[in-house]
């Protein structure tokens, strides 16, 4: 290195995490070296055997899913447990699940960009793709729970031979909006933003089909300065329009319960409580698909211990935040003076229910905070935290469902939940569902956003030297 | 058969910083119908290659999330008062407090089609095939290519003169591009 390129170096300005870190992308990574490696995972004929272990685990599941979804519109919403009182229960606890998954991955690809944590960027197009795959989830269980799924576009206002229209005063017709813009936008940043990433593919690619398929969804992207700018430009705008929306997304989930009057729900606290929630479970998921893939892809390279490290300090950030809302849930019930919101944290502690709030301590709260301990970030444990605590997560909204509406004001209506089979396979099935959609996006598009790594080698700045 | 058109000259250089001292040079030079390829974004082009289109994007996208909200509001207000107007428990038909959910929705609706539809349009996608991909070797302008081009409708292009002033930066190679 020459004298000036040294000062012009040190004079890039460090942001206050990279001070006495470790790399983002450890040494001996080149342009030429991580383009072949990401681009091999998906250009290689040959299939690996974990990956189609995987497949074949996720594919057999979304089996299950489809004949489940086909004896629930065959037979009806009467082979669910639902019923009155407790008329939302599995389909609503997954639809808020996947929801919360789809929203950690946004956090990830959009807040933490507008925030300008730069080492968001190799683990990005997998947050992205945890995203798609949990929204493409959560969208069926609302029109499932309908009942009549075929008639489930009556929630849009068209204009219709029954001079009926739906009622813009419902949290539930916000969150028909909320969602389908959430998954528009969604859809559209990923792709947008994996542009330059496809022409790379394309061109790579050693087949005809490949080629020709790559070189359609590149769009003729030829990487020139004006191109970057206008993505670089735009993926700002991006992220600034989809961080308010990340956040409203969940919020608007959260007053379909808030905005009812049953005790447990009717609260203010329930928008950040859910936003609070929806980071922990999305980073958990986002955590442990890059784990795996890293370890399956050999990827240690670009997806380093720092980066396992910040995930980690994240979901301890979400878990302290979590259980400040579990402190004061009690206090306020206290505080407020609502017999009948006393007797609903008396009953979720104490009640039929008690396991499922008590599981989602231990598991929801308890395991994550594990992580506090350096030594249990090691791959595996890390792992088996971040899976645990994406189990929580599914107790806490299964909790929320059944003793709330179990238990309203009523004593004469009160009434317990049991699931049935139909519940149990749908759960299952949905979850083949997210992995059969992860698999083969993993499989088929760059998992590594290749230009955003790029960016981060130390020659990549003029001045930095050449390493052809 | 006449002689095909030409498109441009085109330029390799070694790394980053080659690249953005040639594009300064090509620059100084008078040339304005040029463009740097690269694998990854480098900051320090924008300010040699100037793009009127990144500038006018943002009040695109603010005008359609405008117009977004507008019309998500007025849907609402339109059904609600107009069209199905339904008494809840005596209060206004037009409850707008009610009405700002969907209409924030709507507005991040129409700005993020507005975002993604007009930056495509601004790159001049789709276009399936460009001059360029028949560089020899512009297929690693991806990996680790770093490209320069000059454009033949440029006013200063002239076929000999420029070849030999972009030879004069010291390029790895130098070819003609023709348009066809």
């Amino acid at each position: 290195m020459r004298v000036d390129e040294l000062q012009r170096e040190s004079a890039r300005p460090l942001s206050p995490g990279e001070r006495g870190q470790p790399p983002l992308v450890t040494a001996g990574v080149t342009f030429k070296s991580v383009t072949e490696q990401v681009c091999k995972a998906v250009l290689q004929p040959e299939v690996p055997f974990f990956w189609f272990t995987a497949f074949l685990f996720a594919v057999t599941a979304l089996c299950v899913f489809v004949v489940a979804i086909a004896i629930l519109l065959d037979v009806g919403v009467g082979t669910l447990g639902n019923n009155i009182p407790v008329a939302w229960a599995f389909p609503i606890a997954n639809y808020v699940w996947w929801i919360e998954i789809a929203v950690g991955g946004s956090l990830l690809s959009s807040i933490l960009r507008v925030c300008r944590q730069n080492w968001r960027n190799s683990i990005n197009r997998l947050a992205e793709a945890v995203t798609l795959s949990g929204i493409s989830c959560a969208g069926v269980f609302p029109l499932l729970h309908l009942g009549r799924a075929w008639i489930s576009y009556w929630t849009l206002p068209y204009p219709n031979t029954m001079t009926i229209q739906p009622n813009f005063r419902s949290p539930l017709i916000w969150d028909v909006f909320g969602i389908f813009t959430y998954a528009m936008a969604s859809v559209l940043f990923w792709y947008f933003d994996m542009i330059p990433d496809l022409a790379t593919l394309r061109d790579r690619a050693r087949t005809r089909p490949a080629y020709v398929i790559y070189g359609i969804l590149a769009l003729g992207w030829r990487g020139s300065s004006q191109q970057w700018r206008m993505q670089e430009k735009a993926g700002r705008l991006f992220a600034g329009i989809l961080t308010p929306l990340v956040f409203t997304v969940h919020t608007v989930v959260a007053f379909d319960f808030a905005i009812s009057l049953v005790p447990g729900w009717h609260s203010t606290i329930f928008p950040p409580y859910f936003v609070m929630g929806a980071i922990l479970a999305g980073i958990s998921m986002v955590s442990m698909m890059a784990i795996r893939i890293r370890s399956a892809f050999n990827l240690q390279n670009v997806i380093t211990e720092r980066h396992l490290n910040n995930l980690a300090k994240l979901i301890l950030t979400v878990t302290v935040l979590l259980c400040y809302v579990y402190v004061i849930e009690p206090f306020t019930a206290w505080y407020g003076g609502d017999p009948y919101e006393m007797y609903t944290v008396h009953n979720r502690a104490t009640g039929p229910f008690a396991w499922t709030y008590w599981a989602f301590v231990a598991l929801g709260l308890g395991v994550p905070s594990l992580l506090w301990w350096k030594r249990n970030r090691t791959d595996t444990r890390f792992f088996v935290i971040a899976l645990l605590t994406v189990v929580g997560m599914w107790e806490e909204r299964y909790m929320l469902m059944v003793t709330s509406l179990g238990r309203d004001f009523l004593p004469s209506s009160w009434a317990n939940f049991a699931a049935t089979a139909q519940d149990n396979a749908l759960l299952y099935g949905s979850i083949g569902l997210f992995l059969t959609m992860f698999t083969l996006l993993v499989r088929m598009l760059p998992m590594v956003a290749l230009y955003e790594v790029k960016e981060l080698l130390p020659y990549s700045r003029p001045g930095g030297g050449s390493v052809k | 058969m006449s002689a095909p058109k030409r498109y441009g000259l085109a330029a390799e250089f070694e790394d980053a910083g080659q690249l953005v001292e040639a594009a300064r040079a090509v620059h100084d030079a008078g040339y304005r119908r040029f463009d740097a390829y690269s694998p990854y974004p480098i900051q320090e082009l924008d300010k040699i290659i100037p793009a009127w289109t990144v500038s006018v994007l943002p009040s695109i996208v603010f005008g359609a999330g405008v117009a977004g909200a507008f019309i998500g509001f007025y849907m609402q207000y339109f059904i609600a008062v107009n069209v199905y107007p339904t008494n809840i428990g005596g209060r206004p038909l037009n409850s707008w407090p009610m009405f700002t959910v969907i209409t924030f929705e709507m507005a991040v609706l129409f700005a993020v089609s507005a975002l993604f539809f007009t930056s495509l349009y601004f790159n001049g996608f789709p276009i399936l095939y460009h001059p360029l991909f028949r560089v020899p070797g512009f297929n690693r302008v991806m990996q680790d290519g770093f490209f320069l081009c000059i454009e033949a409708r440029d006013g200063n292009f002239h076929p000999t003169h420029t070849a030999r002033f972009l030879s004069s930066l010291e390029p790895l190679r130098v070819w003609e591009v023709d348009s066809e």
